[in-house]
């Protein structure tokens, strides 16, 4: 059914068609409809799941672990500062092996204070074993919503699925929505292997001596890595039944590419306009955007990247002192390639600054005009001028 | 629980491992009891409204059996300390309820509303009792004076199979409360069934033995031990002139005229002097009776002796309360009452009965004028009869702590022996007599019972307990009531008594509410059949559950290191 709704009620209705059990959140701008909405589906019924009330964003994934490790498909949802107040809890999900699926609404991090978007307070957290993957549109929120439970509770392994604040969460668009009878077609109930039973009782995360803990780390670095596949094999298995697909990675006019682009977000939505002038003023420029983020796709960035000459990186975040972290990462799978290409590394919309299409072009411009950078991070329209600051 | 294996588990590589760390065998060997420098224990307290009842009347004990629906084990453990729990929860001053802790948090219980109840429901569904056999061959029980402390000991001697005889001087058994005590406070036929019942246990009653008179005192010291209980007979005179005029009567006189059924004429307009609960009987009765009702007093409001919803309910019901004026002339005519003259009064210095000596002041005497007046200023002993047998002090039997008296085989108890008192008290000393002559006689030593720390406020986790208004006793309306003569106060319906219950905290004993046992995080207390153990090979003395236990029951105490 097509409906007409913002970014973060495509979350709700996703958590909805996966027919969720526990919904246990903290409310926090720019997350709050997700769970305003999730609440009055569980008041009504329409929602048969336990809507937990918490204290705190700590909380909120301490009872998302505590449901999870009972058998409970578990969801939350959080932004910027409540998702940094969990990070303890993000890495028990993942020790635990806990099928957690959030969602994350970027937004800057304070101070100073700013409710505005930007992918620091996900991208922080890229190192605790979560999957994480960033989209482009409302639709594409409420389908992931359903491949991230898809390929967690494969894994055992928690999904961050992650949408701008604003340009997404606070803006609609025609989403089809599916209830969990449909969704059921793809989505299996969650059947747990191990789960805590009163009647046959355990500690889970136990004390655990180096002559073990190092094995489980392994597995989890193992398992996570396996979530390439299993995160395409999601996307195949949805287009079939539902006919909508993204790929992990999606290459928009790539063909014959010099300079490849790589974005990720709705900065995506606003490329694709510029590549298509580019591109019609015959210009070798393709556009590449970034879905998975964790794990990394490392084969293949290396394989789109192998027939450009030059790419270029916009993060919507700063890896303060060397640059955004997409670019990091890109650089860092392209190493032991064999093959060199040089990356250049733009910083643009941070604290939700605009990024417009005179922004991507920019960009364009500059890798354009060069053909190594002369910069190892590029900060697009830093103002030189007097700035118009507190609101 | 499933039995663990022993062993532990050996993997061969990572392809073997479980993929998170799960526990396979039980933290047994750990034994975290000795990291304990304090342990917890359980250690029951008396509850607040126990330690405030004179008769240790075990209130949270009947309350929670209430919770539990088990009402006639509820009464009988009622009446182990207090054979007539209908008359108590009628007249008794409740020091239970001003004491009890959940008036910390909004209002007390309503606990005379809940022992009513319970003792009117036992009375309903003819609830009995049987004595039990272990009074030793021979032994004969009196007892003088067949009011709540006479009663008191002639139940609990009774209860342990003695044969008990029962001396009254009037009519009938009941003393103050059928003498004094009028109607509207205390039904007469609710004081039978209580009687009654007492009664069953096999006592005899001799009534219109007035000892001295028509029954030597010698006679009563013949049984193997006798309790002299005879109350204040004579009311305190004024000392004033006039005293012997048509319409002026004693307070007691005139209550046991009406109680009596006897007719009796206090005009159109009384005046009752006096601040206690028989001055407050005796102006509600003198308002039923149709007469304007005006009582005088010297002191304040806060220093009447009376029950403090007594003298709320006689002025509902129209008497005129004068305070801070006494009487210093009855005026006469022609042999009649026609009124006093007062003089006003100012509060000095604490007494010594710790109330605000009134002193008067000087040329503000004026008259009031009435057609009788009713004289309810303090009742006096009568113990002439027995003081040439036991020691007495003004008029006052004097006793030890258990009411044992100059005689050895003489105890008494109740006015007689505090001067005016209270019921509660008289059953109190009833009873406590009675547990001292059962042990002397039997030669079996009583044990001290171990004092109990009482709960106070300040041990109850409020945190565990919701705030409710206290549901009150409904009253019949307080206004015109000529003829009116039936019970005032209402009884608790089912479900007021049920919503009323629910609000005791417990306090001081164990409720099994299970919170030490969640609460553990070692996992060392276990329960069975509502009772909990502490396990101290793993307890490692966090004193959480001390902490959270939300009625103070668990203590701790240092372990010696």
């Amino acid at each position: 059914m097509k409906i007409v709704i913002e970014g973060n009620h495509a979350v709700s209705y996703g958590a909805k068609a996966a027919d969720v059990d526990v919904i246990a959140a903290y409310p926090i701008t720019p997350q709050t409809q997700v769970v305003e909405l999730l609440s009055e589906m569980c008041a009504t019924g329409e929602l048969n799941a336990k809507f937990i009330k918490v204290e705190s964003e700590h909380s909120a994934m301490a009872a998302a672990v505590g449901a999870s490790a009972a058998g409970a498909r578990a969801f939350t949802a959080t932004s910027s500062q409540g998702l940094l107040l969990m990070h303890e809890m993000l890495h028990w999900a993942v020790g635990a092996r806990l099928p957690i699926v959030m969602a994350n609404i970027n937004r800057a991090v304070g101070p100073p204070w700013n409710v505005w978007s930007d992918q620091n307070d996900s991208l922080s957290q890229r190192d605790v074993g979560w999957l994480q993957v960033y989209c482009e549109s409302n639709q594409e929120v409420f389908d992931t919503v359903l491949h991230s439970f898809w390929v967690s509770e494969q894994l055992m392994l928690p999904t961050m699925l992650i949408l701008d604040a604003f340009y997404l969460s606070h803006t609609s668009e025609i989403v089809d929505v599916m209830e969990a009878d449909e969704a059921r077609k793809f989505l299996p109930p969650f059947q747990p292997k191990q789960f805590l039973d009163p009647k046959d009782p355990h500690s889970f995360g136990n004390l655990t001596a180096p002559d073990a803990y190092y094995e489980l780390r392994y597995e989890i670095d193992e398992d996570l890595r396996r979530g390439i596949e299993l995160m395409k094999k999601a996307d195949e298995e949805f287009e079939k039944l539902y006919g909508r697909s993204y790929g992990i990675i999606e290459e928009y006019r790539t063909e014959g590419a010099e300079i490849l682009l790589f974005t990720s977000g709705t900065i995506t939505s606003t490329s694709r306009v510029v590549i298509d002038e580019w591109r019609d003023r015959g210009k070798k420029v393709g556009l590449v955007k970034m879905r998975l983020f964790r794990p990394f796709p490392i084969d293949d960035v290396r394989r789109i990247c192998r027939p450009a000459k030059k790419i270029a990186v916009i993060d919507r975040n700063i890896g303060f002192s060397i640059g955004g972290i997409w670019a990091q990462e890109i650089r860092a799978a392209l190493y032991n390639s064999g093959y060199h290409k040089p990356v250049f590394g733009f910083i643009a919309g941070i604290g939700g600054r605009d990024v417009t299409p005179e922004t991507v072009s920019e960009v364009l411009d500059h890798v354009d005009h060069m053909d190594t950078p002369d910069q190892d991070v590029y900060w697009i329209g830093v103002k030189h001028e007097p700035v118009h600051s507190a609101r | 629980m499933k039995k663990k294996s022993e062993k532990k588990r050996i993997y061969r590589g990572v392809e073997e491992m479980p993929i998170a760390a799960i526990s396979e065998s039980d933290m047994s060997w750990n034994k975290t009891g000795s990291w304990r420098n304090v342990r917890p224990l359980y250690d029951p307290k008396t509850s607040p409204c126990i330690a405030g009842c004179p008769a240790e009347t075990n209130i949270q004990g009947y309350i929670k059996l209430m919770q539990q629906k088990e009402y006639e084990e509820a009464v009988r453990l009622l009446w182990e300390k207090n054979p007539m729990p209908s008359v108590c929860g009628r007249v008794c001053f409740h020091p239970c309820t001003e004491k009890c802790a959940r008036g910390g948090i909004e209002e007390p219980l309503n606990i005379p509303a809940i022992e009513r109840f319970l003792g009117d429901w036992a009375i309903e569904n003819g609830v009995t009792e049987t004595p039990e056999n272990e009074a030793p061959r021979d032994a004969t029980i009196a007892v003088v004076g067949g009011g709540p402390g006479g009663l008191s000991f002639a139940y609990f001697m009774a209860k342990k199979g003695y044969p008990v005889t029962i001396y009254e001087a009037k009519e009938e058994l009941g003393g103050v409360l059928r003498y004094g005590i009028p109607e509207y406070r205390l039904p007469k036929d609710i004081l039978d069934k209580e009687i009654g019942r007492i009664l069953e246990l096999g006592i005899k009653v001799k009534t219109g033995q007035d000892v001295g008179e028509n029954v030597s005192v010698e006679e009563i010291g013949r049984h193997s031990a006798s309790f002299l209980a005879i109350g204040l007979q004579k009311s305190r005179r004024l000392g004033l002139d006039g005293e012997d005029a048509e319409g002026v009567m004693t307070g007691l006189t005139f209550l046991k005229s009406i109680n009596a059924g006897s007719p009796v004429s206090i005009g159109k307009r009384a005046l009752v002097i006096g601040g206690g609960n028989t001055a407050m009987d005796v102006a509600r009765s003198a308002i039923r009776l149709g007469a304007e009702v005006e009582v005088v007093y010297r002191r304040t409001r806060d220093e009447m002796p009376a029950i403090k919803d007594e003298v709320e309910e006689a002025a509902a019901e129209g008497a005129k309360l004068t305070l801070l004026a006494a009487p210093v002339a009855i005026l006469v005519e022609n042999g009649k009452f026609k009124g006093i003259r007062v003089q006003r009064m100012e509060l000095g210095e604490p007494d010594e009965s710790g109330r605000k000596r009134p002193v008067p002041i000087r040329g503000s005497e004026y008259e009031i004028m009435g057609d009788s007046l009713l004289v309810a200023a303090g009742e006096l002993s009568n113990a002439q009869a027995f003081e040439k047998m036991v020691k007495t002090t003004n008029g006052l039997i004097v006793t030890d702590d258990i009411g044992h008296t100059t005689h050895e085989r003489i105890f008494a108890g109740g006015d007689v022996v505090t001067g005016a008192a209270t019921v509660i008290e008289a059953i109190a000393r009833g009873r406590k007599a009675a547990k001292y002559v059962h042990a002397r006689l039997t030669g079996v030593i009583v044990e001290l019972e171990r004092e109990k720390k009482v709960i106070s406020m300040s041990d109850i986790n409020e945190a565990y307990f919701t705030p409710t208004r206290q549901v009150a006793t409904s009253h019949v309306p307080l206004e015109g009531m000529r003829n009116r003569f039936a019970e005032v106060k209402q009884r608790f319906t089912d479900e007021e008594a049920r919503e009323e219950i629910e609000r005791c905290m417990s306090c001081g004993v164990c409720n099994a509410c299970d919170i030490c046992w969640m609460f553990c995080p070692d996992a060392a207390i276990s329960r069975q059949d509502g009772v909990y153990t502490i396990n101290y090979d793993y307890c490692k003395g966090c004193l959480i559950c001390q902490h959270e236990c939300p009625r103070g029951v668990i203590s701790s105490e240092g372990e010696d290191v």
